[in-house]
């Protein structure tokens, strides 16, 4: 069975390194680009892991984050946040929002499979 | 000077001659009467005898004259006999009788023969008046008569009494005398001497010290008076010290109260100046609102040059025209008429006059100035002008004018007092001034900071971003994402990815700097492991350790406390000394320890690197400053790592220092309160 990952990002070039990472690693990948594309997609695909980013067009990754956790039937699903600020707090913010993880940018390929493996194994 | 009461010092006196002459008349007068009583005894009785001599002598010369003419009844002999008889005054009666017949019988006129019986027989005062006596007159053996002789004790009696009345009129005469001589003696020698040194004793008790005292006598009295002439003397003496004394003190306290007075005029002036100065510089200092400044400074100044109004006016320098800016004590009928009147430097009025001239200008009676130049001056009832210029640095900002109701000139005190506010005022309207241009300053300072933070962030994210697909795509090359790479190929890619972090570290640097610098960052403040975090760390710098052939050591207690802090900050600090020791350690060891110590931790971390000079140390922890410049490039860093350390261990309350043995190696240190419960201010 293939295990699909949802990517929520609106820079295509993340979206792409990402896909190019997960594919090449042999997960099937879903890509929004806004956090309300997000939301629905997570629904309705019912992925096993979500990768969210923080900074998105409509609201941000973490009010994307607190609508899915909010579903019964998607709660259980680890989000890890992807953001770019690296500011102190933005992990404490994370977690809050129900984040599982959270890894910043710029994000080495390698980690980032490394720390979705620790969720899917 | 007190007077004593006289009536204290000269009571009613017994006068001693007086009470002398009382003493002894009466012991005179009762020895004079004992005197004169025994002899008026002894006289009565001598007079008694006498009568009784008499009479016996007239019975004897009868019994020897009278026998013969009786026996030869020769009558006529006996009548003469009988009035011979008769010589003697005292004898008032003479009978001679033969048995009952009467011979001759002669009675003196006066005396009643009937009363004779009654008047028999006693002493000379008591009882009769008379004596007699009767006797037979014999002739040879023969009883020829009887004789009968009354005698009157009247004339004696009489004789005696005038003895008696001799005897008191001379004792009276004799007392009198005595007492007047007594008197006289007393008064001359005892009172009226004594009486002088009294009333000289008085005088001098009544203060009169000059009184002279009459010390001419040598006897016990004059002694006394040269004694109270010598007590005189030394009371004068010591009076005229005490009043002089007492003068001086009189005309020390008449200048001290003087003095004091005037001292205390001219400091309660002082103090209101001073108070009045206090209150306006502080206001000058603490208020840049210039219109409480310059209210505050024309209610002082009119208050203490006691005037009635008063106005700042301001320059302006554009118009040329002196504009009313804070009033006291005026109508804002006159305000509009002073903004009206456009008074100008060297205008004929004290402002203006006092601008050309720089320097206080006054009038001290309008009425003596019958075309001032404001004409509404005369329709208002101020009689004395005095204005001041506002000078600053030659420059006219302005002149501070006040207004009295009451014609005359301004004292120089007053007029030195109000070139002080005016000079207040300058510093007033220049700091406030200055602050506008500060205040303006400092919001185009804050608006281009804040545009500078936005940059920054702005720029931060900007350029994360592309770096993010560079660094991404690099690594998923040199993974062979993409198909085989060559090794070729490969080992370039690996120089792109690592520059590509050194940029990467760069930039957050330099965001990490600018947030701090710009207050904005903040500790987010948790539970940590220090165990964890050094590990975490360590972890992350163990494989450069091992390419350098580096010993990492660390020396850690295998439990230490669980601190309070910003965990990730805290890993950034060490991430960055322990990074830099092996990145400047060619060959050794690298030692991170840590320890708890009076709820601090003791970190540490000493490499056997070049170490630094001491400058070096000092410097270190400066912005963009390392050892040695060119080692910059060559090591990596940015040159804000420690500094930035620096903040963030003072941002938990701790301190951070570097000991160093140049070629031996460094020790860097920083402690952390273990508990870190709020966030330091940064300076």
């Amino acid at each position: 069975m293939s295990k699909t990952i949802l990517v929520v990002e609106d820079q295509e070039d993340s979206r792409r390194i990402m896909r190019d990472l997960l594919t090449s690693a042999g997960y099937e990948i879903i890509e929004a680009v806004t956090g309300e594309e997000g939301v629905t997609a997570a629904e309705t695909h019912q992925p096993v892991l979500i990768l969210m980013d923080i900074q998105l067009p409509d609201f941000d990754g973490y009010e994307a984050t607190r609508r899915i956790k909010a579903k019964p039937a998607l709660r259980q699903i680890p989000v890890i946040a992807v953001t770019s600020y690296a500011l102190s707090g933005d992990d404490v913010k994370a977690f809050d929002a129900g984040c599982d993880a959270y890894v910043s940018k710029p994000f080495s390929p390698r980690a980032l499979l490394a720390k979705i493996r620790e969720f899917l194994n | 000077m007190q007077n004593a009461p006289s009536s204290k010092i000269t009571p009613k006196v017994n006068s001693i001659s007086r009470r002398f002459s009382y003493t002894l008349i009466g012991v005179i007068t009762i020895l004079l009467i004992i005197f004169a009583a025994t002899v008026i005894f002894f006289d009565i009785n001598r007079i008694e005898s006498e009568i009784k001599r008499r009479l016996d002598n007239a019975i004897e010369f009868a019994q020897n004259s009278l026998p013969t003419p009786l026996w030869n009844l020769d009558y006529v002999v006996v009548n003469d006999f009988v009035d011979a008889l008769f010589l003697d005054e005292s004898i008032v009666y003479t009978k001679i009788s033969w048995e009952d017949k009467v011979i001759t019988e002669k009675v003196r006129h006066g005396f009643q023969v009937q009363k004779l019986e009654t008047a028999l027989p006693s002493t000379l005062f008591k009882g009769s008046k008379y004596i007699s006596k009767s006797s037979d007159i014999q002739f040879k053996e023969n009883k020829v008569s009887t004789i009968l002789i009354v005698m009157s004790r009247e004339s004696l009696r009489k004789k005696a009494l005038l003895q008696i009345y001799g005897i008191i009129a001379l004792s009276i005469i004799i007392i009198a005398a005595i007492w007047f001589t007594s008197i006289f003696i007393t008064k001359r020698y005892i009172s009226s001497p004594l009486l002088k040194l009294q009333e000289s004793a008085s005088s001098i008790a009544n203060g009169d010290l000059d009184t002279i005292v009459d010390k001419s006598s040598n006897d016990e009295i004059g002694l006394l008076a040269k004694h109270l002439d010598i007590m005189r003397g030394s009371i004068k003496g010591l009076f005229s010290k005490l009043k002089e004394s007492k003068e001086k003190l009189e005309e020390y306290s008449r200048t001290l109260e003087h003095k004091v007075e005037a001292r205390t005029r001219e400091l309660a002036r002082s103090v209101e100046e001073l108070e009045a100065l206090g209150e306006i510089s502080q206001t000058v200092n603490t208020t840049l609102d210039l219109e409480t400044v310059l209210t505050s400074i024309v209610r002082h100044a009119v208050q203490l040059s006691k005037a009635d109004a008063g106005t700042i006016y301001e320059f302006d320098e554009t118009e040329q025209v002196f504009i009313p800016r804070i009033n006291y004590g005026v109508s804002d009928e006159f305000i509009q008429a002073m903004r009206d009147s456009k008074q100008r430097i060297g205008a004929k009025t004290v402002l203006g006059q006092s601008a050309e001239k720089r320097l206080p200008d006054q009038i001290s009676d309008l009425a003596n100035v019958p075309n001032y130049r404001i004409p509404y001056m005369k329709q208002t009832d101020f009689r004395a002008l005095l204005a001041v210029p506002l000078l600053r640095k030659d420059r006219h900002i302005g002149g501070l004018v006040v207004r009295r109701k009451v014609a005359g000139k301004f004292s120089e005190a007053v007029v030195d007092l109000l070139q002080t506010f005016a000079a207040q005022s300058v510093i007033a309207i220049h700091n406030a001034r200055l602050f506008h241009e500060i205040e303006d300053k400092g919001r185009e300072l804050a608006i281009a900071n804040k545009h500078k933070s936005e940059f920054l962030a702005n720029m931060s994210h900007e350029l994360r971003t592309p770096m993010n697909a560079i660094l991404g795509y690099t690594e998923l090359i040199i993974d062979n994402i993409y198909g085989e790479v060559p090794k070729k190929i490969q080992r370039v890619l690996e120089r792109v990815e690592n520059n590509g972090r050194h940029l990467l570290g760069l930039i957050n640097d330099v965001l990490d700097f600018s947030k701090i610098e710009a207050g904005r960052l903040t500790l987010n403040l948790s539970d940590y492991s220090m165990q964890d975090v050094i590990e975490t760390v360590l972890t992350s710098v163990e494989a450069l350790a091992t390419e350098k052939n580096l010993d990492l050591k660390v020396k850690v207690p295998k439990e230490l406390m669980i601190g309070k802090g910003d965990e990730q900050r805290i890993a950034q600090v060490l991430l960055n000394l322990i990074g830099n020791a092996i990145k400047f350690t060619e060959e050794g060891e690298v030692i991170v320890q840590a320890r708890v110590s009076s709820e601090t931790f003791f970190i540490s971390v000493s490499d056997t690197g070049p170490g630094l000079s001491e400058a070096n140390q000092k410097k270190i922890f400066e912005e963009f400053h390392q050892a040695d410049g060119s080692s910059t490039r060559e090591k990596g860093g940015t040159g804000l790592g420690l500094s930035i350390s620096k903040k963030i261990v003072e941002m938990h309350g701790g301190r951070i220092w570097v000991d160093s043995i140049p070629e031996k190696g460094s020790a860097f240190r920083f402690t952390l309160p273990v508990r870190v419960e709020r966030q330091m201010e940064q300076k």
